[in-house]
């Protein structure tokens, strides 16, 4: 026993931390002594048993080791350097795609739970494969068990809301080019614009003619562009976006201009004309072309992270329309799921909450990389689809800081004296704090067919951040209980 | 009768908040009860046993406020239900405009005040002066908050009660391998560097060290101390059950090491009620070997014997006149003044206390005198007469009057019900009651004692009765003891100068009036 503490305490001046009942520390303030006060919220929801798992996961030695492969899994996170490489097409590059498999966003799920939105866009996918010649029979065809369902995180993949990867569907090929990333590969289809879309589970003949054009026309000639003009270093596009008013989640318009004048030189000698002309008009007219880029990016840095044991670290944050679902860096691939939640936002003329979906995509692995709501500072338009202020964007990110491992000096947020954008939520701080991670997204219609109807806010349930929790708490079980405490 | 459960989700408040909102509920028109807490399990289930059936299905947690309302009719449950929307919407997260009185109005929004900050991690980074992190949370959070607060390398003064005694241990282990003081659970009262925390009396400093595991043997030492001009040090609190075999001293130890150590302390005071007789042997060794005087208080049992340095004194008058003199004071031993004694036939003594070690040492007293009184193991009820014949020793801070309901120091509805009953009631011919004045305590609990007196006094119609009151406390309190004292003197109260002289008054009148 050291009594040096005791007698720094004693030695005075005595300032005081203080939680709990206000006329407790009233005689402190009398006295003088500076009194912070702290506003008590029950961690971990008042759940005594889970409170107690937490607790453990912040008990040295243990929160030592936690929080060093947090920082090893940050630093991998920040080391990686995900380059555009290609354009192909699904069953010839993303792993394990086969004829009969239908990639979809979020953790698994069977078609019988699947919202309306997903189940609009497989039945689109099915027209756009040929499987079915009608919606009728494309609905028969996916309950009949003809297609297989995985999480695009199942195969490297991240797909916006629906998130649909059909085998024919040309795809985005990402690879890290950092000094750890060798052959670290991840995949994306091509952004099909706004309005009626397959990823908002729309599938008439106007988004089929247009996933043909972008099979048939874009893809090929983003391919021979690539390969003319070389790998895109998006990890340095977006760092310019954050800097001209993006977040690279809900609005995507300074790195779409970035990556347009990126192709553009290379495109225009990829010939021919015609396709030219309306590969670039596509581009412009899309504001969330780079979104299906700034998703696998952020998968290809998360990524890195995975595997790191004892990690508390979240890697993937994906909903299905259905569920919500979580992982971990030291358990990849395994889910921790929570119900969908319904998203707080603004809606397109003609729509209302009636209409809305449950949360939908995979997009919130921006979210999950530091993007997103986290780097919401960076972009205060945003905030106007909840009726917010440019403060608010600010403090969004500010408290987004809270729940995070660190901060990515590549993504500088002007705003914030560019510190970088908070990233790696850590787990154990979402539960201490009460305080879950922000999302932006769109809101899809609720019945297939229908597309978009507007944009928002939203948070995961608390329901997977608790379960990750539990299941760290029991792959840690080891080290807790080989350090009982100093006896007595 | 109408009844209504209302749940804000997300909603938590703080006991103090909870509890003024009850009140102000309670007091609106047409409402017959109003209960008003966290949606914990243990809460929903106390609900359901107050008759609220619906309360379980409420699907309420831990973090959401729940209402329960039973009314003549709706329309008073409507009213009511506004109100708590009102109540809600004004203050902070906890403690604005929570805290009640005076006091608490001019303490919130102050100009002074420091920023409040959400969590106790972000609070230890922002301050790394601070070194002391104060905890008053729900019993059922304190030892996470406290693990948190030692996580940061902070002591911890631990005000909250029903912490588990495992968790206790935890913690006092490791606060004891970091160097790090754990003061409590269940700390009623220290005083770090002239700061008091708690219940804490404002006493000048000095040369006495004191630790205690009995917040109220603190407070009477010191403001005995105070009286004859000796300040103190630090007073080191531990908990209630420090001392107990499973604990085994480590807080107490720590303390008294410390204290040992600090040059600005010369004599060493121990106050502890229901010592092991183990730990209380190794805590003699301790007192032995640390080279400076020791007065040692055990509550509630006769005194050990003396030995060398380590004096065991008999009561806590005792304990402050001792040390006192120890630390060079002169102190004028009076006689104990028989003569003020109440006299008239002997009938029932009652006892009213709202110190729990103040109660124990005054049935220790009692014994020591050959009069045995009875301290009742279910809350008495304020009826004329009184439960039972024989005299009674009641501690109104028992958990089973303050459940839900604030402690006797701070609210004395209960204590002053008790009273006017004993007043009123012509069986009793002697009542003894304490004050505890100080920080966190009641702002002006005497006229409150005087009225009760007099409202019994008037039901009975006549004062063949006399109360004897202590008032521990000094003039520097907010409460200024010596106009307390004035107020219940005014009153017809005949005020003593310590808890234990007014018990042994008690007493010493009782054995007269039996020998008459």
């Amino acid at each position: 026993m050291s009594l040096e503490p005791g007698k720094q305490l004693l030695g005075g001046p005595l300032a005081v931390v203080h939680l709990g009942l206000d006329n407790l520390i009233d005689g402190a303030r009398a006295a003088g002594a500076p009194v912070h006060v702290v506003d008590f919220v029950p961690p971990a929801r008042g759940d005594r048993a889970l409170a107690a798992c937490l607790r453990s996961l912040l008990m040295p030695p243990l929160a030592a080791a936690i929080d060093a492969a947090n920082q090893a899994a940050l630093e991998r996170i920040l080391a990686s350097q995900p380059h555009l490489v290609g354009v192909g097409v699904a069953r010839d590059v993303v792993p394990g795609m086969a004829a009969d498999l239908f990639l979809h966003a979020g953790p698994p799920i069977t078609w019988d739970r699947m919202a309306g939105p997903l189940r609009g866009a497989v039945v689109g996918g099915l027209l756009l494969e040929g499987r079915a010649g009608t919606p009728a029979e494309a609905e028969g065809l996916a309950a009949s068990g003809a297609v297989r369902f995985e999480p695009c995180h199942h195969h490297a993949a991240v797909g916006p809301m629906a998130g649909l990867i059909t085998p024919s569907m040309p795809v985005w090929i990402l690879e890290d080019r950092g000094p750890d990333g060798v052959g670290r590969r991840t995949f994306c289809t091509l952004n099909e614009g706004l309005g009626n879309v397959l990823r908002y589970g729309a599938y008439g003949d106007e988004v089929l003619t247009r996933l043909r054009f972008i099979a048939d026309t874009l893809a090929p000639l983003l391919a021979r562009t690539l390969e003319r003009r070389g790998p895109i270093d998006l990890k340095s596009l977006v760092g310019q976006a954050l800097q001209m008013g993006d977040e690279g989640h809900n609005r995507n318009r300074a790195a779409t201009s970035l990556l347009f004048r990126e192709l553009a030189p290379a495109l225009v000698s990829a010939g021919p004309g015609v396709d030219v002309v309306r590969a670039l008009d596509f581009i412009h007219r899309n504001d969330h072309f780079f979104l299906n880029l700034s998703m696998p990016m952020a998968k290809c840095m998360l990524l890195a992270a995975e595997g790191q044991p004892r990690s508390s670290l979240v890697t993937v944050m994906a909903r299905n329309g259905t569920d919500f679902g979580i992982q971990l860096a030291s358990t990849p691939g395994r889910w921790f799921v929570g119900p969908a939640q319904p998203v707080k936002g603004l809606y397109f003329p003609g729509f209302t909450e009636r209409d809305a979906g449950l949360d939908l995509g995979d997009s919130a692995i921006t979210e999950t990389a530091g993007l997103g709501a986290c780097a919401m500072a960076a972009a205060p338009a945003i905030v106007q689809f909840v009726g917010g202020s440019a403060e608010d964007a600010l403090a969004t990110t500010r408290e987004m800081g809270r729940i995070t491992v660190g901060r990515n000096p590549a993504f500088a947020v002007p705003a914030l004296g560019f510190a970088g954008t908070p990233t790696g939520i850590d787990v154990r701080r979402v539960l201490e704090l009460n305080l879950l991670p922000v999302i932006n997204t769109g809101i899809a219609h609720r019945e297939p067919g229908v597309g978009q109807v507007g944009a928002g806010l939203t948070h995961p349930p608390w329901e997977c951040f608790a379960a990750a929790l539990r299941a760290l708490g029991e792959s840690c079980n080891d080290m807790a209980r080989s350090n009982p405490g100093p006896r007595l | 009768m109408a009844e209504r459960i209302v749940v804000h989700r997300g909603s938590y408040r703080d006991s103090a908040f909870l509890m003024r909102v009850t009140r102000e509920l309670k007091a609106s028109a047409g409402v017959a009860e109003a209960v008003v807490l966290m949606g914990t399990p243990m809460n929903l289930e106390l609900l359901g046993r107050a008759g609220f059936a619906t309360a379980a299905e409420s699907g309420a947690g831990p973090l959401d406020l729940v209402v329960a309302l039973r009314a003549d009719e709706a329309a008073a449950l409507d009213v009511a239900e506004a109100e708590v929307g009102r109540l809600l919407q004004g203050g902070g997260a906890n403690g604005d405009g929570a805290s009640g009185g005076a006091q608490g109005a001019a303490a919130s929004g102050g100009a002074g005040r420091s920023r409040r900050l959400r969590s106790l991690p972000e609070a230890t980074a922002l301050h790394p002066d601070a070194r002391l992190v104060s905890v008053s949370v729900p019993g059922e959070y304190a030892a996470f908050v406290a693990h948190r607060a030692l996580d940061a390398g902070r002591h911890v003064f631990l005000f909250s009660n029903n912490v588990d005694l495992d968790d206790e241990i935890a913690l006092k282990r490791r606060g004891r391998e970091a160097g790090l003081l754990v003061m409590g659970p269940d700390c009623g009262t220290a005083i770090i560097a002239g700061v008091g925390l708690g219940f804490a009396n404002r006493v000048p400093r000095g040369p006495v060290g004191i630790v205690g595991a009995s917040g109220t043997g603190i407070q009477e030492v010191s403001s005995l101390l105070a009286g004859m001009d000796v300040g103190v040090s630090h007073a080191i609190g531990t908990g209630s059950r420090d001392l107990s075999a499973e604990v085994g001293g480590v807080m107490t130890e720590m303390g008294l090491r410390l204290l040992a150590d600090d040059p600005a302390t010369t004599v060493l005071v121990l106050v502890a009620k229901h010592p092991a007789a183990d730990v209380a042997a190794t805590m003699h060794t301790v007192l032995r070997s640390l080279g400076k005087p020791a007065v040692v208080r055990y509550l509630g049992k006769p005194p050990r014997e003396s030995e060398g340095s380590v004096h065991y004194a008999a009561d806590l008058d005792e304990t402050a006149q001792r040390a006192a003199a120890l630390a060079g004071a002169r102190v004028e031993v009076e006689r104990q003044p028989e003569a003020t004694s109440p006299s008239g036939p002997t009938r029932r003594f009652i006892g009213l206390f709202g110190g729990g070690s103040l109660a124990a040492e005054a049935e220790v007293i009692f014994r020591h005198h050959g009069l045995g009184a009875t301290v009742p193991d279910h809350p008495l009820a304020a009826t004329v007469p009184l439960e039972g014949s024989g005299h009674l020793i009641v501690d109104t801070g028992e958990d089973f009057y303050t459940v839900g309901k604030p402690h006797p120091m701070v609210d004395q509805t209960v204590r002053c019900a008790l009273l006017e009953a004993a007043a009123a009631d012509p069986a009793v011919s002697l009542i003894l009651i304490d004050l505890v004045l100080g920080d966190g305590a009641h702002l002006d609990p005497a006229p409150e004692i005087v009225a009760a007196l007099a409202a019994g006094r008037t039901r009975r119609g006549n004062d063949k009765f006399a109360c004897v009151a202590s008032v521990c406390g000094t003039p520097r309190d907010p409460q200024d003891a010596r106009r307390q004292r004035a107020v219940l003197v005014e009153g017809g109260v005949m005020v003593m100068r310590s808890a234990a002289q007014a018990a042994r008054t008690c007493a010493l009148g009782l054995n007269a009036a039996s020998h008459t």
